[in-house]
């Protein structure tokens, strides 16, 4: 070990996984540490591993190998990797998945019922993480209500639910035309200088990429380039 | 947002499956409400009205479990009447009889052979004609209901298995079975029955210390049961309380036993139905659970939702079961095959014990398809758009 987990905010140590049906190393060995409000970007082509290096870290999968640690301590048993991802990670994704029955304001709220909030407090809450992301005028729509680049400003609102230290995104831009992709971005930047708040964002956007303090290029599972 | 506002928000994504699941859950809850509501209140109605007569033992032959098996001589009668403290004895034989119907069917009615100077008389009401008076011969009192639905009155001839009598009263009663009968003089039925000098039981009313009354009632009791005839065997009687006669009356024990057989089989009705609802809905819900997992809902909280859901189903077809139950038992208290031994209504003690089994099935129904749930991978719901 090169480094010292205990220098970063969450360092994954060799991590080592392969899919039980699949012949391909999804990783092999694969080291990286991000510290606290930095901004770390990863590219690289369809296949190479990066939304199994992105799971992995946020506790949604475990490596066959390696480990990966939180401020300086491995991440432990299932209860631990649970308590872990709802506190410390928020999660944005592609395809944005929010609830299709809840309305936004409600769709903030599902992380928050592992909080200690009570029901008003949340809601509270909500409209604040919606305002945060100028979406307050849509409170009250449902996803199919909205446009697609407003979906992803309530699925961000919603990563934040519960104060996470590491926000993990994985291509958030993809399904955007530019202009709400971009304004999604100054989003995730603000929040980076506000709350500093770190950001992993998987992606195959150039823009996306050039705002990042440092740009990761993996291929075939593994890191060739930081 | 409550949680369980989110999880009454999941229900109403499938309006016509909810309802559907609702509906078949409250047919099986609401009858095992309306049979087990209809047991107890048979008895119910038995029970009041020994109470109401003030009757404080019932005595029948020992080692019978079938009261109108049950055969005590009358003059252990009179010996009964010499213990002190015993204030009434009220002797009667009961019989089914069969009473045909002018349309030549007939039907089984419960008959009473009631001597002239039976208590039972003092609160049964005179509706019209007169009661049964000493020396009376081929006469008969007809119950209000059985009256109505045989279409006699004061005066009208009626054939009790076989025999011509006439109708010089009717009655009503306040426990309820007692108008869908007949009452006979006692040495009619013995008669009858060839069964002279004979009763099937009788009721007792005895002297009752202010502050024991229950310590008097038992020392007559014992007495009762310690009875020896004239040549000095033991006469065999069985008295009991009010309550444990109610308790030991075998029909009564049969509707309960049956009662509480067609519930569980309704129970795993309900559980296979709960099942199947559940398990199509978190099937369905395969992505959306993993997405929760994903940001954040560990396993217990994946269970808490679906065993929510599968409860609030259950409590929903518990309150549709009551209140069909409700009516069912109104409705059938019209039909004039049960009519006077059956009356409307459900206790609350057994509407309590539905939602019981209800919150029963929604949590044996619910908790497979929650495991299942609980166990959904949430890599696995977010790799497939
Ligand atoms: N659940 C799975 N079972 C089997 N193989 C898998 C599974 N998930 C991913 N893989 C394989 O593992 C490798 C890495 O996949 P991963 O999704 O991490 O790639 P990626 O870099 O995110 O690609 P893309 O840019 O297309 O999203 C691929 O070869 C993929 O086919
Ligand atoms: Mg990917």
């Amino acid at each position: 070990m090169s480094e010292n987990p205990k220098d970063f905010l969450l360092y994954a140590d060799q991590l080592h996984k392969q899919y039980p049906d699949g012949q391909v190393r999804a990783l092999g060995g694969v080291s990286l540490g991000i510290k606290e409000a930095e901004y770390t970007a990863i590219t690289g082509p369809s296949g190479c591993g990066k939304s199994t290096l992105l799971n992995v870290i946020g506790a949604l999968d475990r490596p066959d190998k390696g480990e990966v640690f939180f401020r300086g301590a491995p991440l432990g048993n299932q209860r631990d990797l649970d308590r872990f991802r709802a506190r410390q990670i928020g999660f944005v994704f592609q395809s944005f998945f929010l609830l299709p029955t809840l309305t936004s304001l409600e769709n903030v709220q599902i992380p928050m019922f592992e909080g200690a909030l009570g029901s008003r407090e949340r809601t509270r809450k909500a409209e604040e993480l919606l305002g945060l992301v100028g979406m307050s005028h849509r409170a009250g729509h449902r996803p199919g209500q909205l446009s697609v680049g407003e979906r992803q400003r309530i699925a961000l609102a919603r990563s934040l639910a519960n104060d996470p230290v590491l926000l993990l995104a994985d291509e958030p831009t993809g399904n955007l035309d530019s202009h709400n992709a971009t304004l999604v971005l100054d989003l995730l930047t603000n929040l980076r200088r506000d709350r500093r708040l770190s950001l992993l964002i998987v992606t195959h956007s150039p823009d996306v990429a050039a705002r990042a303090d440092r740009v990761i290029r993996m291929r075939d599972g593994q890191i060739v380039a930081n | 947002m409550y949680f369980v506002t989110f999880v009454l928000k999941n229900l109403t994504r499938r309006p016509v499956r909810t309802a559907l699941t609702v509906i078949g859950l409250a047919v099986s809850v609401g009858s095992m409400i309306a049979l087990l509501g209809i047991s107890e209140n048979v008895e119910h109605s038995i029970t009041d009205s020994l109470a109401r007569r003030g009757v404080d033992l019932v005595v029948t032959s020992a080692g019978k479990t079938d009261q109108l098996a049950s055969e005590i001589d009358e003059k252990l009668i009179d010996q009964v009447r010499q213990i002190p403290g015993v204030k009434e004895v009220s002797p009667a034989m009961v019989e089914l009889i069969e009473i045909t119907r002018d349309s030549g069917t007939s039907i089984n009615v419960l008959v009473q052979g009631w001597p002239a100077d039976n208590f039972v008389y003092e609160d049964i009401k005179i509706l019209s004609g007169r009661r049964l008076l000493a020396g009376d011969h081929g006469k008969a009192m007809l119950g209000l209901t059985l009256s109505e639905s045989m279409g006699k009155g004061v005066g009208d001839k009626v054939t009790i298995q076989g025999e011509p009598f006439e109708v010089v009263g009717v009655y009503q009663s306040f426990v309820v079975f007692e108008n869908g009968s007949a009452a006979l003089p006692l040495d009619e039925v013995q008669r009858m029955m060839a069964r002279p000098g004979k009763v099937t039981g009788f009721s007792m009313r005895v002297e009752k210390s202010h502050n024991d009354p229950n310590s008097s009632v038992e020392a007559i009791r014992q007495q009762v049961n310690a009875l020896t005839d004239s040549t000095g065997k033991p006469a065999k009687l069985s008295a009991q309380t009010t309550q444990s006669y109610v308790d030991s009356v075998s029909q009564l024990k049969v509707v309960r036993a049956m009662a509480w057989m067609v519930s569980v089989i309704g129970m795993l009705i309900g559980v296979i139905s709960m099942l199947n609802t559940m398990v199509m809905s978190v099937l369905e819900r395969t992505q959306e659970i993993g997405i929760l997992r994903a940001i954040g809902w560990p396993r217990r909280r994946v269970v808490k939702m679906i065993l929510g859901e599968s409860v609030i189903l259950a409590l929903s077809a518990a309150v549709l079961g009551t209140i069909g139950a409700f009516a069912a038992t109104y409705v059938l208290a019209l039909f004039p095959k049960v009519n006077g031994f059956i009356e409307g209504g459900v206790p609350l003690k057994v509407a309590m014990e539905g939602t019981a089994f209800a919150v029963l099935i929604g949590l044996f129904g619910g908790s497979y398809p929650a495991f299942r749930a609980a166990r959904l991978l949430p890599t696995e719901a977010i790799r497939h758009v």
